[in-house]
């Protein structure tokens, strides 16, 4: 391969440029910029041009540029015919490739702005969208049998019966180390017994709600958003809605109630696995047999202590899941929207579940449950 | 080089699905510089074959050849030579739509080559008005952009390492008859000037006739038939004889 050149020779007449070697793009690093002022009615001379790509033609007329010289009319001599037609296709081209596109750039108090307005629009479209949730459900009460109940059943299997193993296995593991760690503590003071007491209440009262309402809202919820965001990325919401169809009524609703009726489900699941978890720990580490155990739930647990827990599950379910719908139904037309949609379903959904859970806390204290 | 030594070259290709059969026996060469169509009802596996001709998809049987080398027999160093010197256009374009427009051509330079940053944004944007997209359009996002811009920035970012070869997956679907009439044009340009090789997936007859030096019919699992159009508008084949007869039918109503 020869090495691409650029000279300049000054024969009688004109000054030439003589232009030599492999012009491609795979060279183009190893060519230098002339060093000598050029003559403006330099002729360029391509007789010793052995190859020339577009790339190549760009950087001779940079450097013809640099010379003083107009790139978008060269002065070619002895060029044969391809390599004059891409360098001519070039030269055409030339200007707009070296304009300069400007990008805007925001100021800090134009993002403050931006962000003000995004956050503001999208309170405003939470708003909007319980509002059509709203008339779409009672317009399902007028007319129940438009519900579908295929549709429902296909999520109830989605969102509780392929999340039992995890939420079980989750909240068991839990209840363990939950009652192992109480129970070091305790047993110092001989209050072996009081472990009970702890784990059912914890477990009952705060950790399983919170811990599998986590769960589904990172897994039932994600898929949710990503689901209804491809589907509207694809057109299929706007095909739904064509066919005389609502959204609400086909997606939404059938996820809303699935998830109502799964986490109250789950929750009750993760309440028996944790405290499963801590009847083992108890038996093994504390010599409580699992008959003192059972009997110790009988007296500590109210059925009032388990509904607290249970009361705080279809809120959650509702919270995750109105965030879950309405990102995947807020998605644009590319790939990186749905991702961003996704993982902020999962942010929103998380913090509305400990906000939520803090405000029950505090609501049970004051009302004194 | 000479001019006509064949660039591709498929000898007996088979492609079997489970126990579908899509092509049983494929064979046919592209030459140098020429623009080369391949025709077929739906179904038929042309995107298929594409696909297999840029070391996309293996195919159960038969080799496939690139600037002489065997696709399916070179190794990881090989065949990434080999993608250096082609240029793929995907039917929607398939541009990232996490780049802007210019981003997205330059991503093959700064990945391939060493240039600076601001030189490969250049080229980029030579590439872009080479492909006929006005400048305000290289800081677009692909998402604003209309169907035909996608195309003709998909073009530029397989313009992009100035390929010998340029595959095309239906250049001209989606488009308005302007704008694809426009698209052709810039196509026989590109491969006029720069001596490319095009070699196209298309179901546009206007396209066949305006632009093509060769056409490859595929029917059957097999080639049907090869050849310039006027030839092959001679066959006396009954899917031929529909094929080029949609058109003249259009006109009569």
């Amino acid at each position: 391969m020869a090495a691409p050149q650029l000279q300049l020779e000054n024969g009688a007449g004109n000054a030439t440029l003589r232009v030599s070697g492999d012009w491609l793009l795979t060279n183009l690093l190893t060519i230098a910029a002339l060093d000598q002022a050029v003559p403006a009615d330099a002729v360029l001379d391509g007789a010793a041009l052995t190859a020339l790509d577009t790339s190549g033609a760009l950087k001779l007329l940079q450097l013809l540029q640099m010379a003083g010289l107009n790139p978008e009319q060269p002065v070619l001599a002895n060029f044969s015919v391809p390599h004059a037609a891409v360098l001519n296709l070039v030269a055409a081209n030339f200007a707009a490739s070296s304009a300069h596109p400007t990008e805007t750039r925001m100021s800090w108090l134009a993002h403050l702005g931006r962000s003000s307005c995004d956050l503001f629009g999208h309170i405003a479209g939470i708003v909007s969208f319980v509002g059509a949730l709203s008339i779409e459900m009672l317009d399902l009460l007028r007319h129940p049998a438009q519900f579908r109940v295929k549709e429902f059943a296909a999520q109830l299997e989605a969102v509780f019966v392929n999340a039992i193993p995890l939420a079980f296995a989750m909240m068991f593991l839990l209840g363990l180390v939950f009652t192992y760690l109480l129970g070091i503590q305790a047993q110092q003071y001989g209050a072996n017994i009081f472990v009970v007491d702890g784990v059912a209440l914890a477990v009952c009262r705060e950790l399983a709600p919170v811990i599998v309402a986590i769960l589904v809202a990172g897994r039932s919820g994600a898929a949710m958003t990503a689901e209804i965001g491809s589907m509207k990325a694809n057109d299929e919401i706007d095909a739904i809605s064509v066919l005389g169809l609502s959204p609400y009524l086909v997606l939404v609703l059938p996820r809303l109630l699935a998830l109502l009726v799964a986490l109250p489900l789950l929750v009750f699941v993760g309440d028996l696995a944790g405290m499963l978890g801590g009847m083992l720990v108890a038996a093994q580490q504390l010599e409580i047999g699992v008959a003192t155990f059972i009997n110790r739930l009988n007296q500590v647990l109210d059925v009032k202590t388990i509904l607290l827990g249970l009361i705080k599950a279809p809120v959650f379910a509702l919270s995750i899941g109105l965030i879950a719908c309405r990102m995947g139904l807020s998605v644009e037309r590319d790939a990186r929207s749905v991702g961003a949609h996704t993982t902020s379903t999962v942010v929103q959904s998380i913090v509305a579940v400990i906000v939520l859970n803090a405000i029950f806390a505090i609501a049970y204290v004051q009302l004194g449950y | 080089m000479q001019a006509t030594d064949p660039i591709v070259e498929l000898h007996d290709i088979v492609t079997r699905f489970g126990t579908t059969t899509i092509h049983d026996g494929v064979s046919f060469a592209v030459q140098r510089g020429s623009v080369t169509a391949l025709i077929g009802g739906s179904g038929t596996g042309k995107s298929v074959l594409l696909k297999e001709m840029i070391g996309l998809l293996r195919p159960t049987a038969g080799r496939v050849t690139l600037f002489g080398v065997d696709v399916w027999a070179a190794d990881q160093a090989q065949l990434q030579a080999l993608q250096r010197r082609f240029g793929m256009l995907f039917q929607d374009g398939a541009l990232f739509s996490s780049l802007n427009v210019q981003q997205n051509v330059a991503v093959p330079l700064l990945e391939h080559t060493a240039l600076p940053v601001e030189e490969c944004l250049q080229l980029a944007r030579l590439k872009l008005a080479l492909a006929g997209l006005p400048p305000d359009a290289a800081c677009k996002m692909p998402s604003a952009l209309s169907g035909g811009m996608r195309k003709r920035a998909a073009l530029a970012r397989a313009l992009a390492l100035d390929p010998e070869i340029l595959f095309l997956d239906e250049p001209t679907s989606g488009l308005d008859p302007i704008s694809a009439r426009a698209f052709d044009k810039l196509v026989r340009l590109l491969s006029g000037s720069l001596g490319l090789t095009v070699f196209l997936v298309t179901h546009d007859l206007d396209t066949l006739l305006s632009i093509t030096d060769q056409v490859i019919v595929l029917a059957g699992s097999q080639v049907l038939a090869q050849g310039k159009v006027e030839a092959l508008q001679q066959l006396n084949d009954p899917w031929l004889r529909d094929y080029f007869s949609a058109r003249p039918a259009v006109k009569e109503v």
